[in-house]
């Protein structure tokens, strides 16, 4: 999500760099016709990249922060569970010491010895049924509360992106209007591409030697 | 199965699809049969057999999600056509009752006959089948297949005139009773329905098409790709994108034709158009004025008009250059950003409308709207500037050799009388010269323009991209409930829900918190009860302590320890006189740990308590007996038969009102205190002798332990 966020705002920072180098080429300075293009291309550009950059600030608020605090909690999780196993382990050891003394010969120490396991042996238990019980009822909790937790961010993730666009759509409408030749299908655009390439070809300054 | 009562479509159709379900049906069962006779080949091998198992389970999990899927397709299909009819048909009829009667109604409905026409159509080819019904897969992709040219056309035509709804309504709109009128219809025209402008159900047709590859290529996630209709599958769902990618085209084409019916104004495209030759000279004469003037040098050369053109050329020649290398650099950020997929990862998060709604928009961008960006940016922007940026090398170099054949020209001199040579090298300068004045304002002026336009074209693209983007979004605002906030409104929800999703995630989480900070609660270890043996012979026991977490050493002298270790405190605070790092000793090594990370540690009594002789307070305390050591209801009756008392260890007695235990002795309770009320002291009766015994040091144990057997002595 942090890679998409990245890449998105170097795409922006990009497309900024493009204006910012015309507007900065000397071509300008002796056409006026020009260089009020290459300053409204300029301006749309860097409009468009803040925009950009509030989206991206938005963003980071409300969906990968929340993301980060989500996924902290695994490590949490995870050590309760080692700690579940440990408990268990030592229940199963203190189990089948209680059982070894059980079989024992009932004589007075062993007696002693197996009620003093026995009471060991408790708390231990308890302990461990506390933890898998508890385990039991966090776990799905915590995972069901996953959808509500990031239906939020969703719909900010939607919504910054509505704004973004809309805004970028108004920018490029203006922009467009001011800058570019008389509404042309990608058809007609690239046939004049290739008449003025062709053009160019012709010279024969062009050819190459 | 209802026949279709329309006249356009051909009885033959009718028939060949009934036919082909039949046949679909009678194809299946063979492949049924098929099937069970493998899984019993299956179930003989006892070594495969839990693999298959699992497989299957598998398997049959995907067969449930692909029956979810395609039910869910057809039901959609369903109620989608079902709120076109009552938008159409009440609410249009309801609309045209409002008075003053609304201007240019009738656009609002111009095409959406024909989308329910082709809905109608699908759906009553896919009611001859049954979902559940194996061949039901193939059932659908003939239905799209026949129906696909229709799809596409009604489609194109409506999106193209969605413009002019959504521009109709908001003139509605302007008039604030006018608008009023229409919801109040909308809204008893469809009261189940939570809809509050005709655009909720007008929208659908765009949702819709837009989510047909998403629909069909959830099931195809889901198919086997054995399947015999899988191919098919296949075929349909790329068939769908194209779908999308073909209106869309369809879409900008009628918009760029409805604009030449509007009036030019004089601009800068204008402008353009004016380049000349004889301008562009001109302009490069000034360059060159101006570059001479921030040079500060005379030029050597006789020819200022050539060195204003090479200057712009020169200047160009940058422009281009830079121009290209950013585009490039933007095309691959643009790669990249595609290529990120985090909408992928499938958190299992269910149908909440939210989620679906983003993913869904995240698929469309992905899909196709934004590789038809980048393919237009690389026609239209990229490549012209690669073919012209390779143009520029042609009369760069020219231009170097005339340089280098005007030093050769100038080192000749004012010579009358050239040799064949230097004549040569005369004339080799000059036809250059001459050429290159001649051609270069030419190519300037045309590299210029082309650039201007490619220049023009980027921000039309741009503009493209975000009206389609823009569309997408709308079709999608009316299912989030937050949608209509307004911007700051909006954000405050959000940050606020955020806030309110974080804290209950911690509450959540509070009691694994705790439970993971809670003192351990463990028998000890034999190498930390050898530990406790050493300390316990050094230290006295209320100096024990016990680490609740690791610890590096980070300084010299500090120690680094396991958690759950035992150590004796020695000083509270170290040589500075920190009191957050203690002096402990580890039972060898002596060092500092921080204090945060010690607690008391209260021993089990393994060792014999102390009898109530010592009353010091101290002594008492400090040893606090561990919760699993024996210290509970010493004190039966003998009325409770079920339980017998026995000593739990030995203890000499000191007076002739005492009496000497053994441990694990019978013992019978006579006075669960002593004569001065203490309950300390019990009398007990023992080998046939009476006496005071400390009571903590009696056990109290089933009886279902038999009473011992072997007698003591």
């Amino acid at each position: 999500m942090k890679k998409s966020t990245e890449a998105d705002t170097a795409m922006s920072k990009a497309a900024v760099k493009i204006s910012a180098d015309l507007l900065s080429n000397p071509l300008c300075e002796q056409d006026q016709a020009f260089l009020d293009s290459m300053t409204a291309l300029d301006t749309a550009m860097r409009r468009m990249d803040s925009f950009n950059q509030e989206k991206v600030n938005q963003i980071q608020k409300t969906v990968i922060d929340p993301l980060k605090k989500y996924s902290s909690v695994f490590p949490s999780l995870n050590m309760a569970v080692k700690r579940r196993e440990q408990t268990l382990q030592d229940y199963k050891r203190l189990q089948s010491k209680v059982e070894k003394y059980e079989e024992k010969e009932k004589t007075g120490p062993n007696m002693v010895k197996l009620h003093q396991a026995r009471e060991e042996l408790r708390p231990v238990k308890d302990d461990f049924e506390a933890k898998n019980k508890q385990l039991l009822e966090e776990m799905p909790k915590f995972y069901n509360s996953r959808i509500d937790y990031f239906q939020p961010s969703f719909e900010a993730l939607i919504r910054a992106q509505v704004v973004y666009f809309t805004e970028m759509h108004k920018i490029f409408s203006e922009l467009t209007e001011q800058i570019d030749q008389a509404n042309l299908t990608d058809e007609q655009r690239e046939r004049e591409n290739e008449a003025k390439l062709n053009e160019l070809r012709a010279l024969s300054i062009v050819a190459d030697d | 199965m209802e026949t279709p009562s329309r006249t356009d479509s051909s009885p033959s159709e009718c028939e060949q699809g009934e036919v082909a379900a039949t046949e679909v049906t009678g194809r299946d069962m063979e492949d049924v049969d098929v099937l069970e006779e493998d899984t019993e080949k299956e179930a003989g091998e006892e070594v495969v057999k839990d693999e298959e198992a699992g497989k299957r389970a598998a398997g049959e999990l995907a067969t449930q999600r692909k029956l979810l899927a395609i039910e869910e397709l057809v039901l959609t299909e369903r109620n989608y056509l079902r709120h076109l009819r009552l938008c159409s048909v009440t609410i249009r009829s309801n609309l045209q009752k409002v008075q003053p009667p609304l201007a240019n109604l009738d656009t609002m409905f111009l095409h959406i006959q024909e989308v329910m026409d082709v809905s109608e159509r699908l759906l009553t080819l896919l009611d001859r089948g049954q979902p559940s019904n194996p061949g039901f897969l193939s059932l659908l992709c003939d239905a799209f297949l026949s129906l696909r040219t229709d799809m596409e056309a009604a489609y194109r035509e409506y999106l193209a005139g969605y413009g002019n709804v959504t521009a109709l309504e908001n003139s509605y709109k302007q008039k604030e009773a006018v608008w009023q009128e229409v919801v109040k219809v909308v809204k008893a025209s469809a009261p189940e329905v939570n809809a509050s402008s005709p655009t909720f159900f007008l929208v659908m047709p765009v949702q819709r098409i837009a989510r047909y590859p998403l629909l069909l290529q959830t099931i195809q996630k889901h198919t086997d790709p054995r399947d015999p209709a899988y191919l098919a599958l296949e075929d349909v769902a790329r068939i769908a994108v194209d779908m999308n990618c073909k209106i869309n085209e369809y879409k900008r084409f009628r918009e760029v034709a409805d604009k030449y019916k509007k009036t030019e104004t004089l601009s800068i495209r204008d402008k353009i158009n004016r380049l000349n030759g004889h301008s562009i000279a001109k302009k490069t004469a000034r360059l060159g004025q101006f570059l001479k003037h921030e040079t500060g040098i005379v030029p050597k050369v006789i020819d200022e008009e050539f060195d204003a053109l090479a200057g712009f050329f020169c200047v160009l020649e940058r422009g281009i250059t830079d121009l290209h290398e950013n585009v490039e650099n933007f095309l691959g950020h643009l790669q990249a950003f595609l290529a990120c997929r985090p909408e992928e990862r499938d958190l299992d998060l269910g149908s909440d409308r939210g989620v679906v709604s983003y993913r869904e928009i995240t698929a469309a961008l992905k899909q196709w709207i934004y590789p038809t960006f980048e393919r237009r940016v690389r026609t239209l922007v990229h490549r012209p500037l690669c073919s012209l940026r390779e143009m520029l090398a042609g009369p760069r170099n020219l231009i170097r050799k005339r340089l280098d054949k005007l030093l050769d020209y100038e080192a000749l001199g004012e010579k009358s009388g050239l040799s064949y040579e230097e004549q040569a090298v005369a004339g080799a300068y000059r036809t250059i010269n001459a050429l290159l004045v001649a051609e270069l304002p030419q190519f300037n002026g045309t590299a210029l323009q082309l650039l201007w336009g490619i220049l023009g074209a980027f921000s039309c693209l741009q503009r493209d991209l975000a009206a389609d983007t823009e569309q997408l979004f709308a079709s999608y605002t009316h299912e989030l409930p937050h949608s209509l906030l307004e911007p700051s409104a909006f954000w405050e929800w959000a940050s606020a829900a955020v806030c309110e999703e974080a804290k209950r995630l911690d509450a959540i989480f509070q009691n694994v918190q705790e439970e993971l900070n809670a003192p351990i609660v463990q028998p000890l270890s034999p190498s930390s009860q050898r530990r406790l043996q050493v300390l316990m012979e050094r230290h006295s026991p209320e100096k024990i302590y016990q680490l609740t977490r690791h610890v590096v050493g980070s300084r010299e002298l500090d120690l680094t320890l396991q958690r759950g270790e035992l150590v004796a405190l020695v000083s509270e605070m170290d040589t500075r006189g920190d009191r957050r790092r203690w002096l402990v000793d580890a039972g060898g090594p002596r060092g500092y740990v921080p204090s945060s990370k010690l607690v008391r540690y209260r021993q089990v009594t393994k060792e014999v308590p102390p009898s109530p002789h010592f009353t010091t307070a101290v002594g008492r305390e400090a040893i606090r007996r561990h919760s699993y050591s024996p210290e509970s209801h010493p004190f039966v009756t003998m009325a409770m038969p079920c339980f017998q008392v026995f000593a739990g260890y030995d203890f000499t007695a000191r007076s002739h009102h005492e009496v000497t235990l053994r441990s694990g002795e019978p013992v019978k309770v006579l006075e669960p205190h002593d004569k001065r009320g203490n309950r300390d002291w019990s009398l007990v009766e023992v080998r046939g002798r009476r006496g005071y015994v400390p009571s903590n040091y009696l056990a109290v144990l089933p009886s279902v332990v038999a009473p011992p057997t072997a007698p003591f002595c």
